[in-house]
């Protein structure tokens, strides 16, 4: 039998997959939304993942989770490493673009930026609070103009006079939106001013004072976005690559460490079959009133994370 | 004159320059350099300044970085002063204290060569002798740099007494009349606060500038409104406030986003003006105008309401 | 006559016990410790405070309340350089509002630099007090600010190693209790040797060449565990050296000036930034010519101080090739959020480290 590793990555909108070979090869990889539920979306993708998984010649031996549920589904699925998704995507894009000096990744609510030299990370940011430079910003605007978030890309290509939209935060850029559809400009000016005005709140936000150097590789979902790839050209003046996996490259990034990592333990797809919930409760030892999360197999209680200091802490059985 | 001196030094049309404008362009000219102001605020300058400026910066200062980016390789120099107060209790806002080296940093691969003088009453360093070393570091002797001041201080001064002479009599004039605090650069800014105060004079309002006062009767009332108020610019608005209340029907405190001392000072201001309608308007200079137009008009009509017009 | 006020501080660290010491050994009135920062701090401070003011007006607002809720009748607020200067005025003009009755000392009102004012404002508090002990004690609580933050620096840059489980933040939570109940100087003196006789005396497990980490920043959120989520802690945990100079002894009683410390970062700026901009940025030059691994600046959200040395921050980084990691803080800031990109940090600077050597 050979050796496989999978890697999950579990973000707020979309959870990922993928079960790779010694030679980072994907064997299986899948993508769907986690509509609020990490632990069904990640039986789900487990479940789509085992259809195409070579079984007869490969055990998978790691398992890596990164995202910003890695905590518990790492729990969950017991993981051989849980790492944050700053360094999963690192360690995926320079496994695959080994030249890479700067990754671009914007994602559901967050987004963040990594600057690579010799295929090290050396300086990395991510989003402060405000959502005007995410996927979250570009879907909702898409909502607004009637129009699926996956078609805006196409239409946006069309355009030759994008229309300047106020870009500093959701509240401000809405109601400009809205200002603008009144005076008539036309649909597709609207939207590759909507992906203009996602960069250039990428590149104040998240890049600012950030060198970005060629060769530019850009992911997470809003990658798939042929606007904002334009856009982000536009205004960089260099190629910016998109690799057809770029949407996998944080669940790549976590198979790739768990395999670099000593620790081998099989992985069982039966966890597809066991129950498990979540119990969020108030602590209320003390007025910080942590929300303890405890996690249960059953009615095992199996880990148990949240609070601040010992006052609140749960043991597991 | 010497040969080190320069040819041209640039005025970043933002800030300082719409209190200092006369000063700064009467001392250079009377020592024979020219200068070249950065044209009017635009969306351009802004979205220059905003591409710059860490993302919390305020409006001000983010406009008055894309002027700067404007006058970037037009010019030997640019002239960024450092004031950091004028005596105890009487402090700038720290922007101004670090403004030169913020600047300096953003634009150290650009090769612009900057320009400053420092003014610091609490270390005795005040602002005729940070004109004599700046006049000094560029060549002239102390003799030329010392008629340059005294003939640009001459002209501040009377072009600072035409503009309070041109606005004493609106406090008399018949209608409604409105008081607009705000710092200088916000309401001298073609793209920020003229906007407002067009819109009233529009409107059939009488807007009145509570920035244009006799600045030193205006410190000495300001403690009658806020006791602890420490910022000279601050200061002059809340002194002028409490100098005219009584003789406008209405006041709007217009800030831009975030400005550090407004957020505060202002808070204070809307729990102490009890007896008079107040609007606390925040502008970020993107949003539009439409929503800043619906909020004028109301409060305009509630005034008018109040006293029995409308 | 009156009986003896009772006074509170707001919440600032662990600093309040030496604010209690003084309180009680050196103004003879009652001093009133008001529970520790919790989330419900922070709420009620944002609940009342105007938006766009700093993270700290609002946390300090917070522990006013729960200080009058704990018996307080008088309370204390500084001055200062930056926006704190005007802190007090506008947090007593709240409480009023919000319809609480205290006497407030609002040193924003006696800092004229004069003797006299300050002994004013010492009668107001408490007209018998003894203003030679209250100079003795004064030069004890100095002493205890300075112990604190010996022990604290002390602490961070060893506990990531702690070899046993868990004695050497047994042993640091011990000392900050006993600093509470300190009622002499000898009791002072006695609590700090004999802590650090303890920590020094608990094995360590430490590289020759561990992963170091300076940190500057905000003067509240900076020092404050509880305002910036334990950074401190949480990176030491991963097994990291900790230095941070900024602290109230090195800040306020031992700075060494202006003048002595911006000959040494002139060609990075010229001025004065802000009230603790040239220490952060001397500081943070200091440790990148050190080879530290790393540079963490810590600031509230709305810090406009903290806001302009960024630009020099980021010149630094470049200039010594040593990663910066900029963290504002508000009170949506989320542990979860923090770990994110303090793991990835650590995974950055420790990678280099690797490739390095």
């Amino acid at each position: 039998m050979k050796q496989a590793y999978l890697g999950i990555d579990v973000g707020s909108i979309s959870t990922k997959g993928v079960i790779i070979n010694e030679d980072n090869q994907i064997l299986s990889s899948s993508y769907i939304w986690t509509e609020g539920d990490p632990i069904g979306a990640v039986k789900r993708l487990l479940r789509l993942l085992e259809e195409d998984f070579p079984k007869d010649t490969y055990t998978v031996m790691g398992t890596g989770v990164t995202g910003s549920a890695r905590k518990l589904v790492g729990t969950i699925v017991g993981a051989t490493i849980v790492k944050n998704e700053i360094t999963a995507h690192a360690v995926g894009t320079t496994t695959f673009y080994p030249n890479v000096r700067t990754i671009l990744e914007i994602g559901g609510q967050d987004s963040k930026i990594i600057l690579v030299e010799n295929g090290v990370a050396v300086d990395y940011a991510m989003n402060t609070l405000c959502a005007a430079g995410t996927g979250a910003f570009l879907s909702s605007q898409a909502k607004r103009l009637g129009m699926e978030v996956e078609e805006i890309g196409g239409y946006a290509l069309r355009s030759q006079h994008p229309t300047p939209i106020a870009a500093r935060c959701t509240v401000f850029a809405e109601s400009d939106l809205v200002h603008k559809i009144q005076m008539g400009h036309p649909r597709e000016d609207i939207i590759a001013g909507v992906c203009r005005a996602v960069v250039a709140n990428y590149l104040n936000n998240v890049g600012k004072g950030k060198k970005i150097l060629s060769p530019v590789v850009f992911q997470g979902g809003v990658s798939k976005n042929a606007g904002v790839v334009a856009a982000f050209e536009d205004a960089l003046g260099c190629k910016v690559f998109v690799d057809q996996n770029g949407h996998l490259m944080g669940a790549l990034g976590a198979a790739i460490l768990a395999r670099r990592s000593r620790v081998r333990r099989a992985f069982d797809f039966a966890v597809e079959d066991l129950e498990f919930h979540t119990r969020e409760s108030p602590c209320g030892r003390c007025p910080n009133n942590c929300e303890i999360i405890c996690v249960y197999q059953g009615d095992r209680l199996i880990d148990a994370w949240g609070n601040r200091c010992d006052q609140g802490a749960v043991t597991p059985d | 004159m010497t040969a080190s001196t320069p040819h041209t030094i640039g005025l970043p049309r933002a800030l300082l320059y719409h209190r200092y404008g006369p000063l700064w362009r009467t001392f250079f000219r009377a020592l024979g350099i020219k200068t070249v102001v950065s044209p009017p605020t635009s969306r351009k300058i802004l979205d220059q300044g905003s591409a710059l400026a860490a993302d919390e910066t305020c409006l001000s200062v983010k406009i008055f970085l894309g002027h700067v980016q404007e006058l970037v390789g037009s010019c030997d120099y640019i002239l960024i002063p450092r004031i950091s107060d004028f005596g105890r209790g009487r402090s700038m806002c720290v922007r101004f204290e670090s403004l030169y080296d913020v600047t300096r940093n953003l634009f150290r691969s650009s090769g612009q060569e900057f320009l400053s003088y420092n003014v610091d009453l609490l270390q005795n360093l005040e602002e005729a002798p940070a004109f004599l070393s700046l006049g000094q570091s560029l060549g002239f002797s102390p003799k030329e740099v010392k008629k340059a001041y005294s003939a640009a201080k001459k002209q501040e001064q009377q072009v600072w007494k035409a503009r309070l002479k041109a606005q004493e009599p609106l406090y008399r004039a018949e209608g409604l009349k409105i008081l607009v605090a705000g710092h200088s650069y916000i309401l001298d800014d073609p793209y920020v606060g003229k906007v407002i105060t067009d819109f009233l004079k529009q409107s059939g309002v009488i807007p009145i500038r509570a920035d244009i006062v006799d600045r030193a009767a205006a410190l000495k009332a300001s403690p009658k409104l806020s006791p602890t108020c420490k910022w000279e610019f601050s200061r002059e608005l809340v002194g002028s406030i409490a100098l005219h209340q009584d003789q406008v029907d209405g006041i709007i405190l217009l800030s831009a986003f975030p400005c550090g001392p407004d957020a505060m000072v202002n808070e204070i201001l809307v729990r102490r003006l009890k007896d008079i309608p107040v609007l606390n308007m925040v502008l970020d200079g993107q949003s539009g105008t439409a929503g800043v137009e619906t909020r004028l008009e109301s409060f305009v009509d509630i005034i008018r309401f109040k006293e029995g017009s409308l | 006559m009156k009986t003896q006020r009772k006074i509170a501080f707001p919440r600032y660290a662990e600093y309040n016990c030496a604010l209690k010491y003084f309180v009680e050994q050196g103004l003879d009135a009652t001093y009133i410790l008001q529970p520790a920062l919790t989330r419900r701090t922070e709420e009620l401070g944002a609940k009342y405070s105007p938006d766009f003011v700093c993270t700290p007006f609002k946390t300090l607002l917070g522990s006013m309340i729960e200080s009058l809720e704990a018996g307080a009748d008088t309370l204390f607020m500084t001055h200062g350089f930056c926006r704190l200067g005007y802190f007090g005025e506008l947090q007593e003009q709240i409480l009023r509002d919000l319809g609480y009755s205290f006497d407030f000392l609002n040193l924003a009102e006696h800092s004229t630099g004069k003797k006299k004012d300050w002994v004013r404002a010492i009668k107001w508090v408490n007209p018998r007090a003894n203003l030679g002990k209250l100079t003795l004690r004064a030069r004890d609580t100095i002493k205890m600010v300075q112990y604190l933050d010996q022990v604290t620096s002390f602490y961070y840059e060893n506990c990531g190693f702690d070899a046993s489980s868990g004695e050497y933040q047994k042993t640091y939570q011990q000392f900050i209790s006993a600093m509470y109940t300190v009622t002499s100087k000898r009791e002072i003196e006695t609590v700090y040797q004999r802590t650090m006789d303890r920590l020094r005396r608990i094995p360590l497990d430490k590289p020759a060449h561990p992963l170091r980490v300076g940190v500057v920043g905000e003067l509240y959120t900076v020092m404050d565990p509880f305002s910036n989520l334990e950074l401190e802690q949480k990176l030491a945990d991963m097994g990291v050296e900790i230095h941070r100079w900024m602290t109230l002894t090195n800040r306020l009683i031992h700075y060494p000036g202006e003048k002595n410390l911006n000959p040494e970062i002139r060609d990075l700026c010229t001025y004065e930034m802000g009230p603790t901009s040239t220490a952060n940025i001397w500081c943070a030059r200091k440790y990148a010519q050190q080879g530290f691994d790393g540079l963490i600046h810590i600031k509230s959200a709305s810090c406009t101080p903290e806001i302009d040395i960024m630009p020099v921050l980021q010149n630094i980084s470049t200039d010594y090739k040593i990663p910066l990691l900029c963290l504002t803080y508000d009170a949506q800031t989320s542990d979860v959020g923090l770990m994110t990109r303090l793991e990835a940090f650590y995974d950055m600077i420790d990678a280099k480290k690797r490739m390095r050597r």
